[in-house]
């Protein structure tokens, strides 16, 4: 049970990080973690199931602006709406998932891109409702239930966040280690021979994509009461392309890779773009050199020493001799 | 009651009939070879009682029940498990993780999202038995495209194997496999089938592997059934000489 | 007459409109055809084009010099990342690899664009011989447009009479077929591989240098026009030569006119026809169904 140790040991480390972190560095830390999150759910769809989503930001968008419309016209307690724009964002997903998982390879990663464009699309159609392209402000984190207010200093929303972060981990974790995800890892590996096994492939194609979407609109709905805005910026279609980086630079069927990836990703970001404004150029020219050269991502080589490399065994219990595979 | 009855099964591509009018009864515990030269529809029969590819005409039932039309993962879900001519397995798993995903597709809880810790070790201890039939135990740990073309072969049908089929269908088990590795691989499949729990239809190239296994043979021409007999009948039937073992080898 | 007048002008604008979208789009589908890429750098190539368009117009004051130069530099630069980079990839039989490689490259080529010629558009003149308007039932109508609409006809006949008629061409369709049969007939996959996205980034590059004296050459553009050439792709059916053409035209005109007549939903229009067509055929119109 060894993970269990580390896991414990980096949450009881986080939930020191107020105390010791400027007050300043915490907003990016909180953001950092938000968007360790979602670039999580998004790591769901591409490194368990190779399903390359270059749309994601739709879920994105749509938890945090279902959480900004409930609060400013709902008024409800933070944890109440937070919840409901999960559920709200997850039922907009199913259909949506029920279309993308008709195609697969390219033509899927176009189609989620056309749905996160819909929805960019729809924030300016609609732009009494949504701001358009004013976006809304002024949103608020209206306490309770049973009077809890914490959320309201941003020490307190930290921790919200922390635990979200956290929660969805070891949610994660589960589900990739089920029988469920089993069968993804054959989706991955190989459709056609899951489907010829038995499976209906494009059913738990259709589950995964709607519980990414879940868990990148969680991110989402918690972002838009911490920044105290959404604009459309939030469905622009460059970040569904950046939290793919994320993804793919932290290691891609990690699950912590990602996390790891988003939130360094933006710290870095947050810190080096102050110092030269050729940041995207470095991040670009980065994000190149692992995919050619260590696809596997950062956690995929900090942890490759301590994987034993499979050896074909030569010879057998049994006595048979095999022929060297070729 | 016969285990798995074709009627009339007919599957054309566009003015090819591939497959032409086949009748074909298999009873439990038989094990049944499908023979024939290159382009007798061998494959295609298989491919169409499998629901990998629709019928044309004609039905196919498995167990009384009309199976024809029925999408792939239906098909295995009544009982009937294959594997492919070219070899299909998920590269980067390790050979018992290949099996185990293969078993789990027949249980109730193949759904399950969170836990599920009992369907796994279920899943895995199924796994585990298939492997050791197929001889394949030491490479349990072992990712798949490690493993040399003929345990490749044989990892495939211990993933059907791995799913208790009432029926087991094998495409062309020894196809690409070295002679010293296709003797292997009839002596563990006779070995495997010799505990009788299994029915088989398999489609097969090499005739000494059909003779040493088949308990009754059909043979394929152009699409059409031209013989349905004992191994020693179909040897000496004039009719199947001509067609087929005339102009082999 | 007014509104036949109007009717012709609309139409034609969204003729004119579909000629710039079928330089980048033709490029996408082609290099999708034959290498299963999809180019997510061909909006920056477009741009760059438009870019180096100007730079030529500035310094030799040749707009004719520019739809030259333009897609030989940046076709060169098409070729370079293809050897570089995505030639290493084809093992790896991975799509999302190109989808991720070629997206780091339109990054980086954005950045470098502004690096290069700073933050701020820069206009393109359009050539005095294409400048003023003629009249159309009444209606002014830009020469310049016109313009566009002959080229881009041009263009596309002449694109497909190479891919059915010539040799080359030929091998191109082959390629796209089956390259491994092709390779083992004796010819050098690899080498079509790069001439066909060579010369699908200098396509691009010509659509930046046409687009430019009618929205000048801004670092946005690589973003607008890139989604656009994907849904035309996309509804065309991916890697169908014919299908960039009808696509293109399909994608003006719902541009065009529902701009005019649903200004709201003009951008979700698009949008909702790819939807559509995605639903009904899932490899679009043209395309088959991988």
């Amino acid at each position: 049970m060894n993970w269990k140790v580390g896991f414990i040991v980096c949450a009881v480390a986080a939930c020191v990080v107020p105390f010791v972190s400027p007050n300043y560095m915490l907003t990016v830390i909180i953001e950092a973690l938000i968007f360790g999150l979602f670039a999580m759910s998004l790591d769901l769809l591409v490194g368990y199931t190779r399903l390359y989503s270059f749309g994601h930001v739709a879920a994105y968008g749509l938890g945090a602006y279902t959480s900004a419309l409930l609060l400013l016209h709902f008024n409800l307690p933070l944890p109440v709406t937070i919840v409901l724009a999960v559920a709200i964002s997850t039922a907009i997903a199913t259909p949506i998932a029920w279309v993308c998982t008709r195609t697969h390879g390219v033509s899927f990663a176009m189609l989620t891109l056309a749905f996160a464009q819909l929805g960019y699309a729809m924030i300016y159609r609609f732009k009494d409702f949504t701001g358009g392209s004013d976006g809304l402000t002024g949103i608020p984190r209206p306490e309770g239930p049973f009077g809890l207010d914490f959320f309201q200093s941003k020490i307190g929303y930290f921790y919200m966040v922390l635990f979200c972060l956290l929660g969805s981990f070891l949610l994660c974790r589960a589900l990739v280690n089920s029988p469920f995800g089993t069968v993804l890892s054959g989706i991955r590996e190989n459709e056609a021979k899951t489907a010829a096994l038995g499976y209906n492939t494009r059913a738990y194609k259709r589950v995964i994509v709607i519980l990414a979407y879940a868990f990148g609109s969680l991110a989402g709905a918690l972002y838009a009461p911490f920044a105290g805005f959404a604009s459309p910026e939030l469905f622009f279609w460059l970040i569904s392309g950046t939290v793919l980086i994320m993804v793919i630079v932290g290691g891609s069927g990690t699950l912590i890779g990602p996390i790891i990836g988003g939130v360094f990703f933006l710290m870095l970001e947050n810190q080096l773009s102050e110092v030269t404004d050729l940041w995207p150029l470095i991040f670009g020219s980065v994000f190149i050199a692992f995919v050619m050269l260590a696809p596997q991502g950062i956690w995929g080589i900090l942890t490759a020493r301590f994987k034993k490399p499979a050896v074909l065994p030569q010879g057998g219990a049994d006595g048979e001799t095999t022929s060297a595979p070729s | 009651m016969p285990l798995l009855e074709c009627r009339g099964l007919t599957r054309r591509f566009g003015a090819l009939v591939a497959v032409d009018s086949v009748d074909m009864t298999v009873e439990p515990g038989e094990i049944r070879a499908v023979i024939g030269p290159n382009g007798a529809g061998k494959s295609t029969l298989f491919n169409v009682i499998t629901g990998v590819l629709a019928a044309s005409d004609g039905e196919a039932f498995f167990m009384d029940q009309n199976i024809t039309g029925l999408p792939v993962e239906q098909v295995v879900q009544k009982g009937i498990s294959r594997t492919f001519q070219l070899t299909h397995l998920f590269p980067e798993l390790t050979a018992r993780e290949n099996v185990r995903i293969s078993a789990q597709a027949r249980q109730p809880g193949r759904w399950t999202m969170l836990g599920g810790a009992q369907v796994l070790q279920e899943s895995t201890t199924q796994a585990d038995q298939a492997l050791e039939r197929l001889h394949l135990s030491r490479f349990a740990d072992v990712p798949a495209n490690m493993l040399s073309h003929g345990d490749q072969r044989l990892l495939e049908i211990a993933m059907a194997v791995s799913q208790a089929p009432k029926l087991l269908m094998l495409d062309e088990p020894t196809q690409g496999l070295s002679i010293e590795e296709t003797d292997r691989a009839v002596t563990i499949l006779r070995d495997m089938l010799s505990d009788g729990d299994l029915t088989v239809v398999l489609v097969e190239h090499d005739m000494e592997v059909v003779f040493k296994l088949a308990h009754r043979i059909t043979v394929l021409h152009q699409g059409r059934v031209i013989a349905d007999d004992t191994p020693d009948k179909v040897k000496e039937s004039n009719e199947v000489q001509q067609a087929y073992l005339g102009g082999f080898e | 007459m007014d509104f036949v007048g109007f009717l012709l002008t609309q139409c034609l604008n969204a003729f004119s409109q579909a000629a710039v979208l079928f330089f980048i789009a033709c490029g996408l589908t082609l290099i999708f055809g034959i290498m299963r890429i999809i180019n997510f750098a061909h909006g920056s190539l477009f741009m760059l084009g438009a870019y180096v368009g100007y730079s030529t117009v500035a310094a030799t004051g040749s707009f004719w010099l520019a739809l030259i130069v333009a897609p030989i530099v940046v076709g060169a630069v098409g070729i370079a990342f293809e050897k570089v980079f995505l030639s290493r990839l084809y093992a790896r039989g991975d799509g999302g690899a190109y989808l991720m490689v070629t997206f780091g490259l339109a990054v980086i080529m954005g950045e470098m664009i502004r690096v290069i010629w700073g933050p701020h558009p820069h206009g393109v003149a359009t050539p005095d011989i294409l400048r003023g308007v003629v009249f159309l039932l009444d209606q002014p109508f830009p020469k310049y447009r016109l313009f566009l609409i002959a080229l881009g006809v041009i263009a596309a006949i002449s694109v497909w009479q190479f891919l059915e008629r010539t040799r080359a061409g030929l091998l191109i369709r082959a390629v796209s077929q089956n390259a491994e049969m092709v390779q083992a007939l004796g010819t050098d996959v690899q080498l079509v591989r790069t001439c066909v996205f060579g010369f699908g980034c200098a396509m691009a590059a010509l659509g930046g240098v046409l687009a430019a004296p009618m929205v000048t050459a801004f670092l946005g553009m690589s973003a607008s026009v890139i989604i656009d050439a994907f849904v035309i792709v996309i509804i065309g059916g991916m890697g169908s030569f014919l299908g960039s053409i009808i696509g293109s035209v399909l994608v003006a005109y719902v541009q065009v006119f529902g701009a005019y007549y649903f200004p709201n939903m003009a951008l979700a229009i698009m949008y909702l026809l790819m939807l559509v067509i995605l639903v009904v055929r899932p490899g679009g119109l043209l395309g088959k169904e991988e």
